[in-house]
């Protein structure tokens, strides 16, 4: 749990130099970004999270499919006795 | 194949909504002036467009605009697609400190600070530009910019998260009935995924929130609102954790998860539109939400869209989440 928090914290961290403050006029006209990077960013937090979900989904069937091979393993040792 | 036609409507809408939102150019506008004030006597002005296509004969006829009164520019020269520079002999006697541009159909109101005032000026008959204006685009706002195609991201993760707490909300209130324990897991598999597209609004909104007001948090009425409703169903999940008896908790929890959706409501609609509350979030305190940008549907028909392959998506994960929950209750017994 505090690797994930530590995770989270380091990807704002990153996703901040992305989105950057309201930009001078300067920054607008010279990098011309029109603040496409937040989209970007925005697009990337949606597909993590749902990603991560996933994972934690796969996880879960993963551990159901575990005790349920666990206990085919002892019917078939109960049979064999 | 019954069962999958919602699902793949979801996967579509997603498909056409995600690459609408990020294909769509965005509308050209004028964005800068150098300089930015003028005073009567020639000057040379540099212009800096958006998306602009200044290399189109039409799209670049220019002419000032002060209290009405316009004067044309003497030359133009056009550097490139998005830079134009325009000699101008300022007029003395301008009435207005603010003058404003227009070149082809784009118009940058109050452009340039106006010194030497005076008592106005013979109005010169300009040359209007013209465009061809076929393409689909969105809204160009100073502030928004590019990222005005969060709108399609960030806010249907709410709505995604209002449509699963109200079907928990549904659920927790057939639990009541008659204490089904069935009832109760749906309800619980609901918060879940509502709680994930709850995170995703709060991070999306963030983020969006640093780029067009400069913080990614601040004190303002709706965010704070949206932090409580995550609070209190976060609580709904420490709730249950504590109440070992099966009955007991399914009845608690429902009781609990309706007041929490009453909140919800308060917290997200009511509050931040009461008239003595300030709030920059769009849609509250008294702003416009983005149906102001909006004139000829062009941000709907994508939304919308939007909108609906998201809620579709949630309940699809909801369903999901509920299926592997009662599989695994079934293992445990």
């Amino acid at each position: 749990m505090r690797t994930l928090a530590t995770l989270v914290l380091l990807f704002f961290t990153w996703i901040d130099s992305f989105a950057q403050g309201a930009p001078s006029w300067l920054e607008e006209s010279l990098h011309g970004s029109g603040k496409m990077n937040t989209v970007v960013a925005v697009v990337a937090i949606i597909i993590i999270g749902v990603g991560i979900w996933m994972f934690a989904m796969d996880a879960r069937i993963r551990s159901m499919e575990e005790r349920m091979n666990g206990r085919q393993g002892d019917e078939h040792q109960g049979e064999q006795k | 194949m019954k069962h999958w036609w919602w699902k793949s409507l979801a996967i579509g809408l997603l498909l056409f909504a995600s690459i609408a939102a990020l294909w769509t150019p965005l509308s050209p506008a004028l964005v800068h002036v150098e300089p930015d004030r003028i005073a009567p006597g020639p000057m040379e002005v540099l212009v800096t467009g958006y998306n602009s296509n200044f290399s189109n004969a039409g799209s670049s006829i220019s002419f000032f605009e002060n209290d009405g009164q316009r004067f044309c520019p003497e030359r133009t020269e056009v550097v490139d697609d998005r830079h134009l520079r325009l000699f101008v002999q300022v007029p003395g006697g301008l009435r207005s400190s603010m003058t404003d541009l227009q070149v082809g159909q784009l118009r940058y109101p109050g452009a340039f600070y106006t010194q030497e005032l005076g008592e106005g000026i013979a109005d010169r008959n300009c040359e209007e530009g013209h465009v061809q204006d076929g393409v689909f685009t969105f809204p160009n706002r100073s502030i928004l910019y590019e990222s005005i195609r969060n709108l399609h991201f960030h806010v249907p993760m709410w709505f995604t998260m209002i449509a699963l707490m109200a079907i928990s909300m549904w659920k927790s209130t057939q639990v009541l009935g008659n204490t089904s324990l069935d009832r109760d897991r749906d309800a619980l598999a609901a918060v879940h995924v509502g709680l994930l597209f709850c995170a995703l609004g709060l991070m999306t909104g963030a983020l969006w929130a640093r780029a067009t007001w400069g913080a990614f948090w601040t004190s303002d009425v709706k965010l704070n609102g949206a932090a409580v409703t995550a609070l209190i169903y976060l609580a709904y999940l420490v709730l249950r954790g504590s109440v070992p008896d099966a009955h007991k908790r399914a009845r608690l929890a429902a009781i609990y998860n309706i007041f929490a959706f009453m909140l919800l409501v308060m917290f997200l609609f009511v509050v931040p539109r009461l008239n003595a509350v300030d709030s920059l979030h769009p849609g509250n305190g008294g702003n416009s939400g983005f149906s102001d940008l909006d004139l000829d549907n062009r941000l709907r028909i994508i939304f919308y869209p939007a909108v609906l392959g998201w809620i579709l998506l949630g309940l699809w994960m909801y369903d999901l989440r509920r299926r592997t929950s009662r599989l695994n209750e079934l293992l445990e017994q």
